[in-house]
């Protein structure tokens, strides 16, 4: 089959569902030699290798370690030290057991007594640019959203706040592969480095002085009797604090195109903001931010006829399983009714994104107080570009205007 | 006497995460397919089935009294 295989071609960076959408129906599990792993692409591959974390790893650090010389090792040994401990990148019996002492933090229960205060902050966010007709949304408003929540629901005091996000923009750099970036491993590791130094009091601190926030709950987390190692605790939090910034932001960005650009669903939604819970996991399915996630193949196996051998590294599309016809009506349309929305945008089986509730209400929130003060919102005439990752699908800017 | 429980899975929203599993395991497995099924609504006291149900990250876990029908888990906001 010819298909061109370099992901960060920039016609398949505009538009991934074209080219990741072709290879579900022409070659579903696909040899990409550029990149040098699979793709998989049908809504049923996808779903089995995300379930199976026997065949499938998720230990980044091992295959990392291994394409590093020993030089390169010692120098990123902080890395690698802290990114091992880091739940998205390990398999069972350490991710079961780290996953079930924060899990209680971060249940729908949970983080729906967060609801009030979430509005609060959409609130005050979206009257700081009312009056100005026009706002570059990402900036303007999508960043500091799960920015100040997943701030305040840790424990960062609002001052630190500008700081830590670039920290862990810096950290982000060896995830979010960008060609041009040679130094992003050595970038990435100072980004660590410092995000550890900024923990690491707050967790003495809340040892001393426990307070009503999370790093105080993973201080105290205890799971019969188990406990999280002070570096497992560090860990922790740099990955939550990570992982609680961009992929929100880019939620709400692919989100509020996809709404402006189905004017119907714009309406329907204004009409019955009933419908909110379903228009966000539509938004999820139809455009949501993370294109893909990785695994690396244990031992050798087979899958959709392909021999996999051990330790070929994998691409689970997401948003071409979110687009398999096999499995959605009408997968290209945007329905924010859709009922059920077996989506994968967060992931699947042990690994389901830890913060989806909270991504969630926040969206909810957010685009029904946009949808409510802001009827009229409409994409301003200006060119859209994407960054060019492989995992993101990342706006650069979006500008609006009412 | 402890009530009845009737604990329903629902299959579009169940990831497979395994918290209810590793939470309640005497009441909840893996089928073949990796989702979570339920063995016996019995074998664990209430409390730890409401707290499996409550630790889904997807609310896929529904609990009612079997008697009267009543729903336990989820509340109205979060079904």
């Amino acid at each position: 089959m010819l298909v061109q295989d370099d992901l960060l071609a920039p016609d398949v960076v505009a538009d991934p569902y074209t080219y990741f959408g072709r290879l579900r129906e022409e070659d579903p599990v696909h040899w990409n030699h550029r990149w040098g792993g699979w793709l998989v692409t049908r809504y049923e591959d996808v779903v089995t290798v995300l379930r199976d974390h026997e065949r499938f790893s998720s230990d980044r650090m091992a295959s990392l370690v291994l394409e590093l010389t020993p030089a390169d090792r010692d120098r990123l040994s902080l890395l690698i030290n802290y990114f091992s401990k880091w739940l998205v990148f390990t398999d069972p019996p350490y991710h079961t057991r780290v996953r079930m002492l924060i899990n209680k933090a971060f249940t729908p229960t949970s983080v729906e007594r967060l609801r009030p205060r979430v509005r609060q902050i959409v609130d005050e966010l979206l009257s700081a640019v009312a009056a100005r007709r026009q706002m570059e949304f990402i900036h303007d408003f999508a960043f500091h959203l799960p920015v100040i929540v997943i701030s305040e629901y840790m424990g960062v005091p609002p001052e630190d706040r500008e700081q830590v996000k670039e920290w862990s923009d810096e950290t982000s750099r060896i995830f979010f592969i960008r060609a041009d970036e040679p130094d992003r491993r050595e970038r990435s590791q100072k980004g660590l480095q410092h995000l550890l130094e900024y923990f690491e009091p707050l967790i003495y601190d809340r040892r001393r002085h426990p307070k009503d926030d999370l790093i105080t709950a993973l201080v105290q987390a205890e799971e019969r009797g188990d406990l999280l190692s002070h570096e497992e605790l560090l860990a922790t939090c740099t990955v939550l604090i990570f992982a609680g910034h961009e992929t929100t932001t880019n939620l709400l960005a692919n989100g509020l195109v996809a709404l402006t650009e189905h004017r119907d669903q714009w309406e329907r939604l204004q009409q019955d903001p009933s419908l909110i819970r379903p228009a966000v996991e539509e938004l999820l399915r139809y455009d949501g931010p993370v294109k893909a996630t990785f695994r690396w193949v244990k031992t050798d196996t087979e899958l959709g006829g392909k021999e996999l051998r051990a330790g070929d590294r994998m691409l689970a599309v997401l948003a071409a399983a979110n687009r398999d016809p096999r499995k959605f009506a009408e997968p290209d349309d945007l329905d924010i009714g859709r009922v059920p929305n077996p989506h994968v945008a967060f992931g699947h089986g042990i690994h389901i994104c830890l913060g989806a509730p909270l991504a969630r209400l926040e969206a909810q929130e957010a685009f029904l107080a946009l949808s409510q003060r802001f009827p009229q919102i409409r994409l301003a005439d200006r060119p859209r570009e994407y960054h060019r990752t492989i995992v993101a699908r990342a706006l650069k800017e979006l500008w609006v205007e009412w | 006497m402890a009530r009845r429980l009737r604990i329903s899975i629902d299959y579009d929203r169940c990831v497979g995460s395994g918290i209810c599993v590793l939470t309640a395991p005497a009441v909840f497995q893996f089928n073949e397919r990796r989702q979570s099924s339920v063995l016996d609504p019995a074998a664990e006291p209430e409390e730890r089935v409401l707290e499996a149900a409550q630790g889904c990250p997807q609310t896929a876990i529904f609990v009612e009294d079997a008697d009267t029908g009543e729903r336990l888990f989820p509340p109205p906001e979060l079904a």
